[in-house]
């Protein structure tokens, strides 16, 4: 079968055609197509663990939730133990009334310094000076003994016992202590 | 044999040629072709379309989620850090130096021969505490320094039982100038000052640094 010359020039064109169809619906059509396609997968795939991360994130904080009030009970115990208001208006009167009760009169309690504690936020440091001018020795270290167990957000940093040249009996004792208040 | 003689066979042969065209023939082909690339194309946007479908689905899901997650991460640092001063308002409470004991075994320690002029304690240091005790007195008897010598052991034996590294040392011992009467008799007397120093308390752990996110 022999093909004229207008047929062959009509099957060139026609070849030409096709190519450039096909190639513009790869280029144009197709591999668009599987790109966005692509795109999507990863994106899908990417935002699997992010939601599942999300979800342990909710139920770990849920879980931390209901152990909350268990593992700060001191720290609400500590909040409670400390009056409202200036400490330098209760904190006096409080030992002044504490040494009382345990026989020891006439205390002038002063406060000294005050920081901000760095590591417990929210609290500060008071450092106080206590002067009793007369208790016997072991009258002394009953109310010190007391004191330390009772009021835990104290802590005695100096003491110091003079003994009497007048009387034998009593001495003069200056302690320093801090104690943590709310800020 | 008879002739036969075929008059329509150009006519023919021209309707032959017309059916075989190549060129109708390829053009068949392409319509095929094109026909099974558009059917494929269309397949793949269906595909896309559920993937799309499902990336939104994702998506919102992960919407909804995020800002709950964000608001429950500020929360679980904020319970952590309550958490965590709970921990050490505990330790500090538990930590504390106790002075009434040590108060009690020096009382325990000085003998009926020995008068303590001044107690002077100091506590200093976070975590670790170094306490440091100084004792002035006045011993009596007839060898007051032995009196005091024995105070001084006495004192770091009964804290050494307790405290570690305790240590106790004459800062002063000198012959007194004055005599006492103890027990009806007159006896020389020895001024003392003892350095007591001890330690108490553990190493706090540095604050674990906060993560970068």
């Amino acid at each position: 079968m022999k093909l004229a010359r207008e047929e062959i020039q009509k099957l060139i064109l026609g070849g030409l055609i096709l190519l450039g169809v096909v190639y513009s619906y790869f280029d144009l059509l197709l591999f668009p197509l599987k790109k966005h396609q692509d795109a999507a997968t990863k994106s899908a795939v990417a935002l699997g663990p992010e939601i599942q991360n999300a979800q342990t994130q909710i139920k770990n904080t849920q879980d931390l939730e209901k152990s909350v009030g268990e593992k700060t009970i001191v720290l609400r115990q500590a909040d409670a133990m400390i009056p409202e208001g200036s400490p330098v208006a209760w904190f006096p009167t409080m030992i002044g009334d504490f040494l009382k009760r345990q026989g020891i009169e006439k205390v002038t309690t002063k406060l000294n310094t005050e920081s901000v504690e760095k590591e417990l936020v929210g609290f500060r440091r008071l450092t106080w000076g206590i002067d009793i001018p007369k208790v016997g020795y072991g009258q002394f270290g009953g109310a010190i003994c007391a004191l330390e167990n009772e009021n835990h957000l104290l802590e005695i940093r100096t003491v110091q016992i003079d003994a009497s040249r007048d009387d034998a009996e009593t001495q003069r004792a200056t302690i320093t202590l801090n104690n943590l208040v709310k800020q | 044999m008879a002739l036969h003689i075929n008059l329509y066979h150009e006519v023919q042969k021209a309707r032959q040629l017309k059916r075989r065209d190549p060129l109708k023939l390829s053009m068949y082909g392409l319509s095929g072709i094109a026909a099974l690339f558009a059917i494929y194309y269309f397949v793949e946007l269906g595909r896309m379309h559920v993937m799309s479908v499902e990336l939104n689905r994702v998506q919102a899901q992960y919407n909804s989620l995020e800002p709950k997650a964000k608001a429950a991460k500020k929360r679980e640092d904020e319970i952590n850090l309550e958490i965590r001063k709970s921990d050490l308002m505990a330790k500090r409470i538990e930590s504390r130096f106790y002075w009434a004991p040590m108060i009690e075994q020096i009382s325990q320690a000085v003998p009926r021969e020995v008068q303590i002029t001044r107690l002077v304690g100091d506590l200093s240091g976070e975590g670790v505490r170094k306490c440091s005790l100084t004792l002035d007195g006045l011993s009596a008897g007839s060898d007051p320094r032995k009196v005091a010598e024995d105070l001084r052991t006495a004192i770091a034996e009964k804290l050494g039982s307790k405290y570690k590294s305790a240590t106790s040392n004459f800062k002063s011992l000198e012959d007194g100038t004055e005599m006492v009467l103890l027990d009806g008799r007159q006896m020389p007397t020895a001024s003392f000052a003892i350095n007591v120093t001890l330690t108490t308390g553990e190493e706090t752990a540095p604050a674990p640094a906060r993560k970068k996110r």
